[in-house]
């Protein structure tokens, strides 16, 4: 899914002069903690920082207006750039102020193409006196990631745009990452991978298994997958947390006390599904049917202290009148909708790669199928390391997070070549494989037959054996002596008509496939 | 109306079988005339079409499985194989109702997508049931119906949703009535395996049988085989040992 990000550089910076009715020209440093969160491009020029002490940034410009980080502040005077955007064109997200999402199909087809697009996007967020730049890509970590240099990815070169940037963009866009990015994407540059393009090269099944949840993200965001694959369970009904005030809330401070309470509903109801919201849709109307409906789209699951900020950034942008439709009465109804829910502290990779309709649709209807039989009848297989054609698909109930097992590119010696069977046994039948003098053939410490297969027993029918070629030893697990186990697998061809794969060990012979 | 109503008159001393028996060939001349004449006499737009593994798509007349229809399969389980990997390859979604047997990593090697496949391996005591709810998100679903009889108008009720919903259900291992199309397969031979500890298995010489209600039986030849560590199906140009081509229904 085409994905249009708008960025507005700085935009605590920005914010900042805004409140203080600054000139553009002026430069501006947002501080926390005695640190540099954001700076206006004058202010760069000047040589100040990200990260640098307040005092460091006044030495380097005296002139620098200091003010203190304020989310309030930035969420607000973000309002009419978002009200902005969703006047020329419906269905905007909002990662964070000054940062905003939307889904290209509409409005790419709306202007013609993505370059008018954009253009008219810019000029749209221009109209309210403030810059912005945008971006195009299939997914949404690197549309964002596109936006900040202002570039339009072609369909499908997601992964060729990102491969050539540095790592440290990983974490740089603190909606897309978590708070410890910073720490994986200083330990990757110290094992010597610098490009988001070095660390796509890695398999997945490694990055999960040595570097976590968080990394996992990174790299499906490195590959140019989605970053937030869809959960495997749909979202639960009777979620959505309703509130009718009455008398009706005018008031920015009654508003944000009436997100608050909601947003403790809302998690005592996640909650009890063992549910967390990564996408909240809020919905807020006044007694003369206006509405304002926002849907907030955050990197990590929300909290109610996030869900009630967010709630109460939207409804405090729309009471102030920053934006053109100002509601001409007080808000009577706040909805807060979960729209995509994930498992609480879980983390759902790949099982259904891409996003798309289809794969929901499946996906539902696989659910649906769970509900029937229970969750373990519904299966997805995954190819894993191993020899014998059984050992290497492991089943997963589907909606499981399916284990990093052994590497099936790891060179597994003795392992057979395809084609494999098409039909296999999962409980090997018996069998037995004569010579020509009717003795059983086995396979030698060596790895050889005892004696040329002639014939083969199976149940009370016997054929003659007309072609065969192996074995192939595997001796495994050698160093425990409790699952050690030394086989052979032998293909033969009965009467030229059926071509079986046999597996030998000290038991006698088994039907392990039948090439059909 | 002409040529009916004239019938009786031209064979007042055939008899009864005669009679039906010539009306059946003309049936089948009218029928089999459509079907060959023109190629495609119907177009269906690729995205109402399932996509079958390369040689097959000479053996159905749209090239491919047409979605919201029956099809019937017996015989080598290579070709149940093939069907899923080229469905799940081309981002299609398949599920397998029953056949525990199936072999996935043969499948794998064909290029299926197996994240795309799911398998319900024990559907409990009603496969068609859960096949039937399968149908609402997938585009292929294969169901193992182990030899239980399903009464017609049951099998009409799936078709209709089959139809609707615009899948395509795969019937293995019974008789399905009303199914579209009917491909058997059949192992003709193998690839290696030439003697006593000699070159070993590299591939599997099938031959397909197609036969549908619109169109005459046909009757392709493929050779799936490896190549490098994928396998893949291609036509079998070696020649055959007389097996004929066309072969009369009933």
């Amino acid at each position: 899914m085409r994905v249009v990000a708008v960025w507005c550089p700085d935009w605590p910076a920005v914010a900042a002069a805004t409140a203080a009715d600054l000139p553009a020209t002026t430069p501006v440093a947002v501080v926390a903690a005695n640190r540099v969160v954001a700076c206006t491009a004058p202010a760069r020029a000047a040589g100040v920082r990200r990260g640098s002490r307040r005092r460091e940034a006044q030495g380097r410009c005296p002139e620098l207006h200091v003010t203190q980080d304020d989310p309030d502040r930035d969420a607000y005077l973000f309002e009419p750039v978002v009200a902005a955007i969703d006047a020329a064109a419906p269905g905007v997200e909002v990662l964070r102020p000054g940062l905003v999402v939307l889904a290209a199909r509409g409005v790419v087809r709306w202007f013609g193409s993505e370059e008018v697009a954009a253009e008219r996007l810019v000029d749209e967020v221009a109209s309210v006196g403030v810059e912005c730049q945008v971006g195009i890509a299939d997914e949404l970590s690197a549309a964002v990631l596109a936006a900040r240099r202002a570039a339009l990815v072609p369909r499908g070169m997601s992964r060729e745009f990102l491969a050539q940037l540095p790592i440290s963009e990983l974490s740089v866009e603190p909606a897309l990452a978590s708070a410890d990015r910073a720490e994986l994407v200083d330990l990757l540059r110290r094992l010597g991978i610098r490009t988001i393009g070095a660390f796509a090269e890695l398999s997945p099944a490694d990055v999960m298994s040595r570097f976590g949840a968080d990394a996992t993200l990174a790299h499906r965001c490195a590959r140019g997958l989605p970053e937030r694959p869809p959960s495997a369970r749909p979202v639960p009904p009777d979620l959505a947390v309703d509130h009718r005030c009455d008398p009706p809330v005018d008031r920015v401070d009654t508003a944000a006390f009436v997100g608050r309470a909601l947003a403790e509903q809302l998690h005592v109801r996640l909650a009890a599904v063992g549910a967390a919201c990564t996408r909240l849709l809020v919905r807020a109307r006044t007694g003369n049917g206006e509405e304002s409906v926002r849907t907030w789209r955050v990197a990590e699951p929300l909290t109610p202290e996030g869900t009630a900020d967010r709630v109460r950034w939207q409804l405090d942008g729309w009471l102030t009148g920053r934006s053109a439709d100002r509601p001409t009465s007080g808000i009577t109804s706040v909805l807060l909708e979960p729209v995509e829910v994930v498992t609480a502290g879980a983390l759902q990779p790949g099982l259904w790669g891409d996003v798309g309709a289809g794969d929901d649709r499946a996906r539902r209807a696989l659910v649906r199928v769970q509900g029937l039989l229970g969750g373990d009848a519904v299966r997805v297989g995954a190819l894993d390391g191993g020899r014998g054609p059984l050992e290497r698909i492991v089943f997963v109930p589907v909606g499981e997070k399916p284990l990093p097992g052994r590497d099936p590119d790891a060179p597994w010696p003795g392992r057979l070549p395809p084609p494999a069977p098409p039909m296999v046994f999962h409980v090997p039948p018996p069998v037995a494989l004569d010579d020509d003098v009717g003795d059983a053939v086995i396979v030698t410490e060596r790895g050889l037959l005892s004696g040329r297969p002639t014939w083969l027993r199976w149940g009370s029918r016997r054929w003659s054996v007309s072609g065969w070629a192996g074995p192939w030893p595997v001796d495994e697990y050698w160093w425990d002596p409790d699952t050690t186990r030394t086989v052979a697998r032998l293909q033969v061809l009965l009467d030229g008509a059926r071509a079986l794969l046999i597996v030998g060990g000290t038991d006698g012979w088994r039907v392990e496939g039948v090439y059909d | 109306m002409g040529e009916v109503a004239g019938l009786p008159g031209d064979g007042a001393d055939r008899t009864r079988t005669e009679q039906i028996e010539s009306l059946r060939r003309r049936m089948s001349a009218v029928s089999s005339g459509v079907g060959t004449s023109a190629s495609d006499p119907v177009r269906i737009p690729a995205e109402r079409l399932l996509p079958v593994p390369g040689p097959l798509a000479a053996l159905l007349p749209h090239g491919g499985l047409v979605r919201g229809t029956v099809v019937s399969l017996s015989g080598a389980t290579s070709l149940l194989s093939g069907l899923l990997a080229s469905v799940t390859a081309t981002g299609g979604h398949a599920a397998v109702v029953g056949h525990r047997r199936l072999g996935l990593l043969a499948a794998a090697e064909m290029g299926a997508r197996l994240p795309r496949l799911a398998v319900i391996a024990d559907p409990g005591p009603d496969p068609i049931e859960v096949a039937a709810v399968l149908l609402d998100g997938m585009d292929m679903v294969v169901l193992d119906l182990e030899g239980i009889v399903v009464p017609p108008s049951r099998a009409r009720v799936v078709a209709a949703r089959v139809r609707n919903k615009g899948a395509v259900l795969v019937v293995t291992g019974g008789r399905w009535d009303g199914a579209h199309v009917g491909l058997e397969a059949r192992v003709d031979g193998y690839r290696g395996l030439t003697g006593a500890g000699r070159e070993r298995l590299c591939g599997t010489r099938l031959s397909v049988r197609a036969h549908g209600r619109a169109f005459a039986p046909r009757t392709v030849h493929v050779d799936v085989c490896v190549e490098r560590d994928s396998v893949t199906w291609v036509p079998d140009t070696r020649p055959h040992n007389g097996v004929p081509d066309l072969e009369v229904v009933r």
